[in-house]
């Protein structure tokens, strides 16, 4: 795999998830030098007081040369600036509970480095240089997970990564946080030694710079919605499965249909049930059946939903990840002047109210997985299949494993519960609304992980109800990309009668599951153009 | 750590807590005999094979005769081991583990003693099954995670962990005596939310002593502000006569007898210090409620079907309904204890509302933040709590082919329950850390202006009650001068809160 070099502008979430998964190299771009080094030079005359108000002093400039939050009534003079800056980063790193999982901190490592290449926080080039070596060399901060408020910005999690990075090497009772690196956890000054990367003492504003964004939030919800463009990709093959194993009616999908009700998600999934069942001798076969039940024939009215809800979560992300998210930023003005603007631009709220979004349609996909994984092991609902498919010898067969997606479905309606409808008021009062992403983005993923062992059961169960059908009903074709699904699905060892350790075999057949359906049915339409 | 003595009649929710820590169980003499006498009844009813009338209930179909009894059960047990995600901390199965075992002590399954030692054993030496954390919906009991436990018991398969780390069930059970359990055992194992109620019985432990907790904390504040004492004042609660809040006015009474800071003459303060009495209060009464009904659990034959005076009978005692309700009930009753306390930190922090104490409660203010990020972090956790407040028993999907088509979701609640729990501790540790930093300049007799500006005014003491619970997090947190990384402090109050050491002398720990 190829690096990939970074300006603050066309990161996608592609290459977001192979940074942080599988260590795709990253660089600055060349181009991105010139703003950063014009704003950093701007912050470094202000920090010398050279720029003046009206009356001809040293101008006040937010977090250059105040306070912070409700502080910045107070003015700090010229020699305590870099105090200023390392106090920063140590009283704000103030997170607690579990660390985030480590591709979501390398993700947020990546972002913070992104937004600051856009060249709007008047950091040097060395403070994103170092963010990147961080990432190239695998030491990855351990960012506590809870206590942030999403605005201003995480907070909190980025002032774990700063005291990583920007400790004092010369002080020896200097806090240096943590590390992962290898496989091991390490306080941060060892990881960083080992790793050969050397500290980067703060300048004017760049702690600030490294702190002011909703990146744990982002870094949380990109990758939900990573996993999430799978999920849907799973619960359309899961369904065309389903369908033929239940000998579902094939009328309810057809384009003329949703050509009445255009909506893209519904069009695009409808598409792809016809495509995944073409050539199935299961469907349409039952006489006298016209219509199924909803959770069969209105697949691409919910699914579909949740594909028009990703498409416009990852249009937000998009914007989010390329975004210079920091206060003040520093910009060209009209008259072609540098000028400091205090704004909100930290603010979570966008990536918190699509967190919220994307529980909601993931947990519509899994719920209607759920329902469907019902039908295949309920007896008078599913076209004369076995009970529960106990056929194989004694014991309850997949019963057991549809009480546990009725656990997990369930769960997802706690945690869908809106974390960005709340707000405290922090900071005396200064920051008197806050957006709450953070919950919501880690809680974000915590439902797309529970939807994808749901669609992961039901891809089980209805492989298992497939192969009945091949084995007692004789040879009959299968769609051409259920054929291929399970294809995959059978290399499944049989004898797993603990469906929980069946379970632990499904995950890694995923991507083989996932290329032998594309390459059967290479017109599939994916979700936010993701392989 | 003494022996804890099950009689399946009076196990507590302490108990099961120190199971879960470690302490190691014995079966009682009478509940053996009981036993043994209850599981002659299952004999004289001819020994019914309940797992193949169960799998003909369940599927609908008389089950084949040609499988043997011992096949049966394996595919019984092996079909219900359907857990999915992160295996469950070693002490919340030892919990599991000793609540099954009691359940079963109760005498009313048709189980012989044996099937309370096998499980004896492996918590007197440790030996933990791995049990997934998630799918249980609670009500033909926490199937799931009791039958990754039977599995093990029984040596089918899966893992446990054990003091030689995670070994196949065989190796870990290999010094264990051997245990074949009969049709009714193996079923008599799985059947019961067994994981709800125990981890239910942790939340009570753990939420008595944060609100025991709380009041001490509390008493801080109260001084830290030179808050009114009305608000404590017990005849006003007694008119009320709410049974909590008159309690909680005592003990706040008794600690801050004799204040300097706390007194009649102060002006009345806001509600999250005003009406604490009455939040806590109610937060105790709730918790009482809990105990009770989890108390209750702890102790009932949560099995089916039962052996019960020479009949068998099928009911729906297995049902997580009681333990899904309470739990709902104590994690809304922790939330509010959270959000009071998380609105406490924003006022001792905030310049205008602390009584003349600094901004963010640090001198220097502006090159240090002191503790603003403290009170962010205490107001996330606190919106945490709400999301983990919804309640979890309101849903129900149907299971089982229609048979199970009411289902609990205690354990969903239960386990959200305990996730409020570990927030309030930290939320609390903020409060505690403010609350001395506050009180540091109580004692000093500085006083602030408007502008930041230190003044000279009355030096004053804390109450003796107030000193030690200063003295506790001064003993783990300085006084804060300058800024430090708050993290590892906000870690040290917390860790010193879980240990009980802000308790008051009046609780009864």
């Amino acid at each position: 795999m190829s690096g990939i070099d970074i300006d603050g502008s066309r990161l996608n979430l592609q290459q977001l998830a192979q940074v942080a998964r599988s260590g795709r190299q990253v660089t600055l771009a060349p181009h991105a030098l010139e703003a950063m080094r014009r704003s950093e030079a701007w912050v470094q005359s202000a920090a010398a007081g050279e720029i003046l108000n009206t009356q001809g002093h040293p101008r006040a400039i937010y977090g250059i040369n105040t306070g912070f939050g409700s502080l910045a009534r107070l003015k700090i003079p010229q020699e305590s600036l870099t105090v200023l800056q390392r106090n920063l980063i140590r009283s704000h790193a103030a997170g607690v509970g579990d660390p985030a999982p480590r591709d979501v901190s390398r993700a947020m490592v990546l972002l913070r480095a992104n937004a600051l290449a856009k060249g709007a926080s008047g950091c040097r080039p060395e403070l994103v240089e170092r963010l990147l070596a961080l990432l190239n060399a695998g030491c990855d901060p351990i960012v506590p997970s809870q206590g942030s408020c999403g605005s201003s910005g995480d907070l909190a999690p980025l002032a774990h990564l700063g005291l990583l990075l920007c400790h004092l090497e010369s002080d020896p009772d200097s806090e240096t946080g943590e590390a992962w690196f290898g496989e091991e956890r390490l306080s941060g000054r060892e990881a960083l030694q080992r790793a050969g990367i050397s500290t980067l003492p703060l300048g004017p504003k760049e702690g600030l710079a490294l702190t002011n964004g909703a990146q744990l939030s982002t870094a949380f919800a990109a990758l939900a919605l990573f996993d999430a463009q799978q999920l849907i990709q799973l619960s359309e093959i899961a369904a065309a499965m389903s369908i033929e194993a239940l000998r579902g009616v094939t009328r309810a999908f057809h384009p003329s249909v949703h050509a009445l009700r255009p909506y893209p998600g519904a069009q695009a999934c409808s598409a792809n049930l016809l495509l995944l069942m073409a050539g199935s001798e299961l469907t349409d076969t039952v006489s006298g059946k016209v219509q199924d039940a909803y959770s069969l024939r209105c697949t691409p009215q919910i699914v579909g939903s949740a594909r028009d809800a990703l498409t416009h979560i990852q249009a937000q992300l998009l914007v989010e990840l390329n975004a210079a998210t920091d206060n003040p930023v520093i910009c060209m003005d009209v008259d072609d002047e540098i000028k400091a603007y205090s704004a909100g631009l930290f603010h979570g709220e966008h990536v918190g109210m699509v967190s919220d979004y994307l529980k909601i349609a993931s947990s519509e996909v899994a719920n209607l997985s759920e329902r469907r994984l019902y039908r295949l092991l309920t007896a008078p609902l599913s076209a004369d299949l076995p009970v529960s498919l106990a056929h194989s010898g004694p014991g309850l067969g997949l019963m057991g494993l549809q009480t546990t997606a009725a656990a997990l479905v369930s769960e997802n309606k706690s945690l869908g519960w809106p974390s960005s409808v709340d707000s405290i008021p922090t900071c005396e009062d200064q920051e008197d609304h806050v957006a709450m992403s953070t919950t919501a983005a880690r809680r974000a993923s915590e439902v797309v992980r529970n939807s994808l062992l749901v669609v992961q059961i039901e891809l089980l169960a209805a492989s298992r109800a497939l192969q009945w059908r091949l084995k007692t009903e004789g040879p009959i074709a299968l769609g051409c990309g259920t054929r291929a699904a399970l294809n995959i699905l059978e290399t499944l060892p049989e004898h797993l009668t603990a469906p929980s350790d069946a379970l632990e075999h499904l995950p890694p057949l995923i991507p083989a599951i996932l290329d032998a359906v594309a390459e059967r049915c290479p017109d599939l339409q994916n979700v936010g153009g993701s392989p | 750590m003494s022996t804890v003595l099950l009689d399946g009649r009076s196990l507590t929710p302490h108990d099961v807590w120190r199971v879960a820590n470690g302490a190691a169980v014995e079966l009682c003499r009478e509940s053996r005999n009981r036993m043994q006498a209850n599981h002659q009844d299952w004999v004289k009813l001819g020994s019914p094979d309940v797992l193949a009338g169960k799998e003909a209930w369940l599927l609908g179909s008389t089950p084949e005769q040609r499988v043997s009894s011992p096949q049966r059960l394996r595919a019984f047990v092996e079909s219900h081991c359907a857990g999915v995600g992160e295996p469950l901390p070693a002490a919340w199965v030892r919990a599991l583990m000793v609540g099954r075992a009691n359940v079963l002590a109760r005498a009313c399954s048709g189980c012989r003693p044996e099937a309370v030692d096998i499980l004896l054993h492996m918590l007197n030496h440790n030996v933990h099954p791995v049990v997934p954390r998630l799918g249980s919906v609670g009500a033909a009991g926490d199937l799931a995670p009791l039958a990754h436990v039977a599995r093990v018991v029984f040596r089918l398969g899966g893992k446990a962990e054990t003091e030689a780390g995670i070994l196949l069930a065989k190796e870990a059970m290999s010094t264990a005596p051997e245990f074949s359990p009969t049709s009714k055992e193996a079923l008599s194992f799985i059947n019961g939310a067994t994981l709800s109620s125990t981890l239910a019985a942790l939340a009570c432990v753990r939420g008595e002593k944060l609100l025991a907790t709380s009041e001490t904390v509390l008493a801080m504040t109260m001084e830290a502000v030179l808050a009114q004492s009305h608000c404590i004042d017990q005849f006003a609660l007694s008119a009320r006569g709410q049974r909590g809040g008159v309690e909680v006015a005592q003990r706040l009474t008794e600690m801050l007898q004799g204040s300097e800071m706390v007194r009649p003459d102060r002006q009345p303060d806001a509600f999250s210090i005003r009406c604490a009495p009455s939040v806590l209060g109610a937060a105790q009464d709730s918790l009482r409620h809990v105990q009770k009904i989890v108390t209750r659990e702890l102790n009932g034959a949560c099995d089916n079907p039962l052996v019960l005076d020479g009949r068998l009978v099928e009911c729906g005692n297995f049902h997580g309904a009681p333990v899904g309700l309470a739990m709902d009930q104590l994690k809304t009753a922790m939330t509010q204890v959270a959000t009071l306390s998380e609105r406490r930190t924003f006022r001792m922090t905030h310049g205008d509302l602390s009584g003349r104490l600094p901004s963010f409660l640090v001198e220097d203010t502006g090159t240090n933040s002191g503790f603003m990020l403290a009170q962010y972090t205490a107001a996330s956790l606190a919106s945490e709590c709400k999301g983990l407040a919804m309640p979890a028993s309101v849903d129900s999907i149907p299971t089982g082919q229609h048979h199970e088509d009411h289902v609990s979701m205690a354990p969903i609640a239960a386990r959200a329950c305990l996730r409020i729990l570990d927030a309030l501790s930290e939320i609390l540790g903020i409060e505690a850390l403010c609350a001395a930093q506050a009180l540091d300049f109580r004692i000093e007799g500085a006083s602030f202006s408007a502008d930041g500006e230190r003044q000279n005014g009355e030096r004053l003491s804390p109450t003796q009650a107030v000193q030690r619970a200063h003295k506790a997090i001064r003993n783990i947190s300085p006084s804060w001068t300058t800024d430090r990384v708050l993290h590892l402090e906000l870690q040290a109050s917390t860790a010193l809160i879980r240990g009980g050491g802000l308790l008051h002398e009046a609780s009864p720990w």
